[in-house]
C-alpha cells in the first residue's frame, strides 16, 4: 500500500524536459501563419505566369483571325482580374503580425477565409466561363488546320481539364484550405477568448 | 519590443518547466503537453502588457495554463484522454524499468481523476502553496483544503489499484 508521499516523490523524480526555446516557440506560430501566406502567394505566382504566357502568345505570334485576338484578350483579362482579386485577398493576411496584434489578425483571418470561399465559388464560375469563351474563340483559328482527330483530342482534353479543375480539384482545394484555416481560427479564438473573459 | 522579448524569455526560462509538467500531468502525453505549453506562453506573450502585478506572475501564468488545459481537450478534434495515456505507456516500453513503470502508473491514475482535480493535484504535487492554488483555481482556501484531501485519497487509491493489477 503506497502513501501519498511516495506518489509525490515519484512525481518530483520524473524530470520533464522542455524541448522548445521561447524564440522557437514564437517562430513556430509565425510559421503556421506563413504557410497560409506562402500558399496564397504561390497561387498568385502561378496566375502571374499564366498571364505572362498568354500575353507573350498575343505579342510575339502572328494570328490571322480577329477571333484569336479576341479569345486571347478575354483570357488575359480574366486571368488578370482573378489575379488581382487573389492579391487583394492575400493582402488581408500579409499586413498583420499575429504575435503583435492577435485580435486584429483573427478578424483578418476570418475575412480572408470568407473571401477565399467567394473566390472559389461564385467568382470561379465567371472566371471559368470567361476562360471557356476565350479558348473557343482561340481554337477557331489555331485548330483550323489540324487533323479532325487531333482537333477532337485537344478540345476533349481542354474540356476534361476544365471540368476536373471546376469539380474535383476545386472542391478538394476548398476543403483543405477550410480545414487549415478552421484549425488556425479555432486556436486563435481560444487564445483570445480567455482574455476577453478576464477583462 | 526588445524589453518585452527579454522579459518574455526570462519568464519562459523560469516557468516553462513547471507549466510543462502541469500540462504533461493533465494530458499524459508529451506532444499534447508541448502544444499546451506553446499555447499558454503565446497567451502570456500577447497579454504581457495587461499583467498588472496584482498577483505573482507565476500565479497568472498558472491560471492561463489551467484555462488552456481545460479548453484544449474539450475541443472535438483532440484525442480521448485514455488513448493518450495508453500511448505514453506503449512508447516507454523500450526504456522499461520499475521506476518508469511506476511513473506511467502515476500518470494513468491522474488521468482517471476529474479534469479540475487533475490540475489541482498536479499543482499540489509540485508543492505550490495552497493560497496560490486557491487563487489559480478560483476556489476558497477552506474549500480547497477539503477538496485536496479528497483528491489525494482518490489518487492514492487509484494508484494502488493500478499497482495491484
Amino acid at each position: 500500500m503506497q502513501e501519498f508521499d511516495h506518489i509525490q516523490s515519484l512525481w518530483q523524480s520524473h524530470s520533464v524536459e522542455v524541448k522548445i526555446s521561447p524564440d522557437e516557440m514564437l517562430s513556430q506560430v509565425k510559421k503556421e501563419v506563413a504557410g497560409i501566406r506562402s500558399r496564397s502567394l504561390l497561387n498568385i505566382l502561378g496566375m502571374v505566369l499564366s498571364f505572362a504566357a498568354f500575353a507573350a502568345l498575343m505579342l510575339f505570334f502572328q494570328f490571322n483571325l480577329w477571333t484569336t485576338y479576341a479569345g486571347l484578350s478575354i483570357i488575359i483579362i480574366a486571368v488578370a482580374v482573378y489575379t488581382l482579386i487573389l492579391y487583394k485577398d492575400y493582402k488581408i493576411i500579409s499586413e498583420n503580425d499575429f504575435t503583435a496584434h492577435p485580435n486584429e489578425f483573427l478578424l483578418k483571418l476570418k475575412a480572408y477565409q470568407l473571401n477565399k470561399f467567394t473566390i472559389y465559388n461564385k467568382l470561379y464560375w465567371f472566371y471559368a466561363t470567361a476562360l471557356s469563351l476565350g479558348f473557343i474563340l482561340c481554337f477557331y483559328e489555331t485548330l483550323g488546320n489540324l487533323e479532325p482527330l487531333l482537333q477532337t483530342g485537344i478540345v476533349a482534353f481542354t474540356i476534361f481539364w476544365m471540368v476536373l479543375c471546376a469539380t474535383i480539384l476545386r472542391r478538394s482545394y476548398i476543403r483543405r484550405e477550410k480545414e487549415r484555416l478552421d484549425l488556425l481560427i479555432e486556436k486563435f479564438e481560444r487564445i483570445s477568448e480567455q482574455f476577453e473573459e478576464q477583462k | 519590443m526588445e524589453n518585452k522579448d527579454k522579459l518574455f524569455k526570462e519568464i519562459f526560462e523560469t516557468n516553462s518547466k513547471k507549466i510543462f509538467h502541469l500540462c504533461y500531468g493533465y494530458t499524459g502525453d508529451e506532444d499534447s503537453a508541448n502544444d499546451l505549453l506553446q499555447e499558454t506562453f503565446l497567451k502570456v506573450w500577447q497579454n504581457l502588457d495587461k499583467f498588472r502585478n496584482k498577483s505573482l506572475i507565476s500565479t497568472w501564468i498558472y491560471r492561463i495554463a489551467v484555462n488552456t488545459c481545460l479548453t484544449y481537450l474539450r475541443s472535438e478534434k483532440r484525442q480521448a484522454k485514455d488513448e493518450l495515456t495508453d500511448n505514453i505507456i506503449e512508447n516507454r516500453t523500450e526504456e522499461f524499468s520499475e521506476k518508469n513503470e511506476q511513473i506511467a502508473l502515476l500518470y494513468k491514475s491522474i488521468s482517471r481523476l476529474e479534469e479540475n482535480d487533475r490540475l489541482i493535484i498536479t499543482m499540489v504535487l509540485d508543492e505550490l502553496p495552497y493560497n496560490e492554488i486557491a487563487d489559480i483555481s478560483g476556489i476558497s482556501e477552506g474549500n480547497l483544503r477539503v477538496k485536496i484531501h479528497r483528491i489525494k485519497l482518490k489518487l492514492t487509491e487509484l494508484y494502488n489499484q493500478h499497482a495491484r493489477i
